[in-house]
């Protein structure tokens, strides 16, 4: 059998770009607002988890260990499927953003967790000798500091919580992926389609990286540099 | 308290017919990536630019792409090249997890090679060993220590990552409670015409969890010990 590989990216871009760039923006949204959150829930629960405040620390392990623990298309799954039977019903966008928020915030309050327990304690012991109370000690002081280490770790999750709203493929929500493989189920434009994802994502993802390997050098503290 | 009669035929389907593809997909995945994965970390650290180029695109490529992608090139895209590179979901699956996986792996063994002390590659060197042999008898055991603690993270992500067999049609656990749950909906005598998702997705969580928990552990242990 001769199968004749036609290939016109341009073609299929100038045909599919309104589809595709919607595909896009919602990928973008999806993980702007799931980062966001992970980013709050991590700071929060690293927190808690550093400071071993009770009850709070210890939900958070529980939590961080069912996340890792168990594979994302199943935590999808329960959210989109499953939620519905105890009367909450989700629609795809909402189950999108809520399942990589989920996922990241697990990872994230790892990473906050081990940049707070970073801070030496003679920062901790300098900020009460200046008469901060312990809440303003861990604003002014654990938090800016911690935050600066934690941060390469976090943006790898947040890395990691872009490539996950692929998944939504799954669920049918017509982000990037979703949408480019529609397209070429419908047209047989299969490599066309590939190629697209593969450029948006690589570029997405790589420049995130060399943002670490930056904000790695622009914000490390003084005494490690 | 006894199950509910709808139980037992959708675990047996999950136990038998979704479980050996996630381990099969899984076995292969992570066989073939520490293989490949030590092979490319190994010869990266050899100063020739070339090839250290295409390794380094190859590991970017892979760790860069969302799997699910890369499950879609495997599956979609490179049969359009050649109808003989059509393959089953669960071989497109396992060889998807194999690119990213070996990315994974190569990066981390690249790291591993190059803590080991230069004295070590020196001595190596003074006993007659050539390149090939250093690295097989003296570098590599040592760096392979180190790799343990990876290894085990990685079998992780690969078992739970397996789980995106389902979107090419490969059954595996989750797809075969998916199935399942989707039966027990028509009405009978196929299913019961009840909605069961909220028992069998949580049943499959708990049971990628069993899988899972005692590994993470594992892996945890490991890295404190050879620290």
């Amino acid at each position: 059998m001769l199968l004749a590989v036609t290939y016109h990216l341009w073609g299929f871009v100038s045909e599919n770009w309104e589809e595709l760039l919607d595909g896009l923006l919602k990928t973008l949204k999806v993980s702007a607002i799931a980062i966001v959150g992970a980013f709050l829930i991590g700071a929060v629960l690293g927190a808690a988890r550093a400071h071993r405040i009770p009850v709070v620390s210890q939900l958070t392990a529980v939590y961080v260990e069912v996340i890792r623990n168990t594979p994302i298309l199943v935590q999808i799954f329960l959210i989109f499927y499953a939620l519905p039977q105890a009367g909450i019903t989700l629609n795809q966008f909402t189950t999108a953003w809520l399942a990589v928020m989920i996922w990241g915030g697990a990872f994230n309050s790892e990473n906050f967790r081990a940049g707070f327990e970073a801070v030496p304690y003679r920062y901790r012991e300098a900020g009460y000798a200046l008469g901060f109370s312990p809440r303003e000690t861990f604003l002014y002081v654990t938090l800016p500091i911690g935050g600066r280490i934690a941060l390469p770790s976090t943006i790898n999750t947040y890395i990691s919580v872009i490539k996950n709203t692929s998944l939504m493929y799954v669920i049918g929500y017509t982000e990037l992926t979703t949408t480019a493989q529609n397209i070429s189920a419908a047209s047989l434009e299969t490599l066309e389609a590939l190629t697209v994802l593969g450029v948006v994502y690589l570029t997405l993802v790589w420049s995130l990286s060399a943002a670490i390997r930056l904000l790695e050098n622009r914000l490390a503290l003084p005494e490690t540099r | 308290m006894s199950l509910p009669s709808w139980v037992e035929p959708v675990a047996r389907y999950i136990l038998t017919d979704g479980l050996p593809g996630t381990l099969r997909v899984s076995a292969v995945a992570v066989v073939g990536s520490a293989v490949i994965g030590v092979v490319l970390g190994t010869l990266i650290t050899i100063k020739f630019r070339p090839l250290q180029a295409l390794i380094r695109i190859y590991v970017e490529v892979f760790r860069g792409l969302p799997i699910l992608v890369t499950v879609f090139i495997v599956h979609f895209g490179v049969p359009s090249f050649s109808p003989e590179l059509r393959f089953a979901p669960l071989t497109s699956a396992s060889i998807a997890l194999v690119l990213w996986g070996s990315a994974q792996v190569a990066e981390a063994t690249r790291g591993a090679v190059q803590s080991i002390p230069h004295e070590q590659h020196e001595a190596a060197a003074a006993l007659g060993f050539g390149w090939t042999g250093r690295h097989a008898w003296v570098i590599l055991p040592q760096a392979l220590r180190r790799l343990l603690p990876p290894f085990i993270s990685l079998l992780v992500n690969i078992i739970q990552n397996s789980t995106l067999a389902l979107t090419i049609g490969g059954i595996e656990i989750l797809q075969a409670g998916k199935s399942q749950q989707q039966r027990l909906t028509y009405p009978e005598p196929i299913g019961i015409g009840q909605e069961h998702a909220f028992e069998i997705f949580t049943g499959v969580a708990i049971l990628f969890f069993l899988i899972s928990f005692p590994l993470t552990r594992l892996a945890a242990v490991l890295e404190k010990r050879l620290a």
